[in-house]
């Protein structure tokens, strides 16, 4: 038990001090024109692109992209999720908010984001591609969270607490009594959906729907793999390190069996 | 059953439509890239437009989508040249391949893993950490068979999920008191610990497809198999609205009727 409490400490030391790092101001676009592809050295300790960036900054700078755009995607999906859960009590809402979930959950999830961001724009910046991916992350992904908001706002509705301040006439139900008892599931859902939309964006990177370049996200950095000559250039794993590393620590965090993705 | 049939035809329906609606209002739906072609003049340009503009009718195609389907036509891949039904009866033997081999090794693998009481978590957390999209890239870069791929994208699920009914299952009073008793391990999971966690397995097993099927797209587009998930993948570039509809139709039949086995399985 003492162990596991020092891993889980551990863990999150590490997310802190990759979360800071990301944050060093970095100059991913900065070409290096005379060492292209170059070796790990002093000057660039994971060495060069074959457009001469460095990939050390590159990957800082995918860092912050990624995990500050992973974060906001996960607050909006469980900002969505807290909403419609809550609206989905009884009646007709219930029923279609149900629906609607039930239909987004009928589609993989990754089908439903390729097939979206398949048909934006052939010409968007960078930064546009960006802000769409994690806009389309976090609408999409509001299914979940919101079916066990709805399931723990149902079993807090039908509680004797509830009952007896609906009885002595209490005007603050919503603030006083439901949101903060919802509060917890919905920071454990937080927590549980940014590894989620970490993975989801390195598989869209992967495929080339994700982030465009020249904006480094982990997805695109881990895109240089398949250029293939990694036993010559074992560097290049780093970013592979990393994500495995980040989201590790999110496991041992708040361990979960599947993120689908 | 009628109830659960007549939710899987609305939900099928519903994801036709939406999907329908997504890729008609997306901001680049009326852009070919074919426009980009120099060779290609005003007349061609304005043709492929026009095309293009015929499509828009969201409900008209849906319709005629639905007539269509009564007739056993699909419709027809401007990507591909070739009708959707004939790329679909072509494809999905590869991707059923793939998702039984992937399924039957995963479950071997994970059930056998999540029996004994230590080992594995760490790999499996591990291999939990990693996008499916990388993972079929190292198997790619280590030679192994694309099949391989879903086996170890769905073996730590798989471990994960039985390894906690598992320890929920050896913890009841039945096994304490078998154990007691001198009952041999092997007879106590046998007679006592699977017999009671069935259900849940069962309805983990629908949901082991629907997963399958969420991680056949990334595994077949960077192993280059020549599946449905392959064809997805080049119909999002290519833009290919009918063929993706016809797809996304086709994936939310496997996992609506997967996740119906799922909550027929275990209501809970």
């Amino acid at each position: 038990m003492i162990c596991t409490k020092m891993i889980r400490r551990i863990a999150i030391c590490f997310l802190i001090v990759v979360a800071l790092t990301a944050l060093l101001p970095m100059r991913y676009e900065h070409q290096f024109r005379d060492s292209p592809n170059a070796g790990p050295s002093r000057q660039f300790l994971l060495g060069t692109d074959d457009l001469g960036r460095d990939r050390l900054s590159r990957l800082i700078y995918g860092t912050r992209v990624s995990l500050l755009l992973a974060t906001s995607a996960a607050i909006l999906s469980c900002l969505a999720a807290a909403a419609l859960g809550g609206l989905a009590g009884s009646g007709i809402a219930d029923k279609l908010i149900l629906g609607a979930a039930d239909l987004f959950l009928s589609l993989p999830w990754l089908f439903l984001l390729l097939m979206v961001r398949a048909f934006l724009p052939l010409n968007v910046s960078p930064l546009i591609s960006v802000t769409i991916t994690f806009l389309m992350l976090g609408l999409l992904g509001w299914a979940t969270p919101a079916k066990v908001v709805r399931a723990a706002v149902r079993k807090l509705n039908a509680s004797d607490f509830m009952l007896q301040a609906r009885a002595t006439g209490s005007s603050r139900l919503l603030s006083k009594h439901l949101i903060p008892n919802v509060m917890p599931i919905l920071w454990a859902q937080l927590w549980i959906t940014i590894p989620a939309y970490v993975l989801a964006e390195t598989t869209l990177g992967m495929l080339g729907l994700g982030v465009m370049e020249p904006l480094p996200s982990w997805g695109n950095l881990l895109r240089e793999l398949e250029g293939g000559g990694i036993a010559n250039h074992p560097w290049l794993f780093a970013p592979v390190l990393l994500l495995a590393a980040v989201i590790g620590s999110f496991q041992v965090i708040f361990e979960r069996e599947d993120y689908s993705v | 059953m009628l109830k659960q049939l007549t939710r899987i035809g609305v939900l099928v329906f519903a994801a036709g439509l939406v999907s329908a609606f997504l890729v008609s209002y997306a901001p680049g739906t009326m852009v070919d890239e074919r426009e980009l072609d120099r060779r290609l003049n005003e007349t061609s340009i304005r043709e492929l437009r026009s095309n293009k503009a015929s499509h828009s009718d969201v409900f008209g195609n849906l319709r005629r989508f639905m007539v269509g389907l009564t007739k056993g036509d699909l419709g027809y891949s401007e990507s591909n040249h070739s009708p959707i039904a004939a790329l679909i009866a072509d494809r999905a033997p590869e991707t059923l391949r793939e998702i039984a081999v992937g399924l039957a090794g995963g479950w071997v693998l994970g059930l056998a893993l999540a029996i004994p009481k230590r080992g594995f978590s760490v790999l499996a957390g591990l291999l939990l950490s990693l996008p499916t999209a990388l993972i079929a890239y190292l198997c790619l870069l280590a030679g192994a068979k694309s099949f391989l791929v879903l086996v170890i994208v769905l073996t730590p699920r798989i471990f994960r999920f039985a390894r906690n009914l598992l320890n929920q299952a050896y913890t009841a009073p039945n096994v304490e008191m078998a154990r007691a008793r001198g009952v041999t391990e092997t007879k106590i999971l046998l007679s006592h610990v699977l017999p009671a966690i069935s259900p849940q397995l069962l309805a983990l097993g629908a949901a082991s497809a629907s997963m399958a099927i969420g991680a056949i797209i990334p595994i077949e587009a960077i192993c280059d198999v020549p599946g449905l998930g392959r064809l997805a993948w080049n119909a999002a570039m290519a833009r290919d609205l009918p063929l993706l509809v016809n797809l996304t139709m086709l994936v939310a039949v496997a996992t609506t009727v997967a996740t119906a086995v799922a909550e027929m399985a275990n209501p809970e």
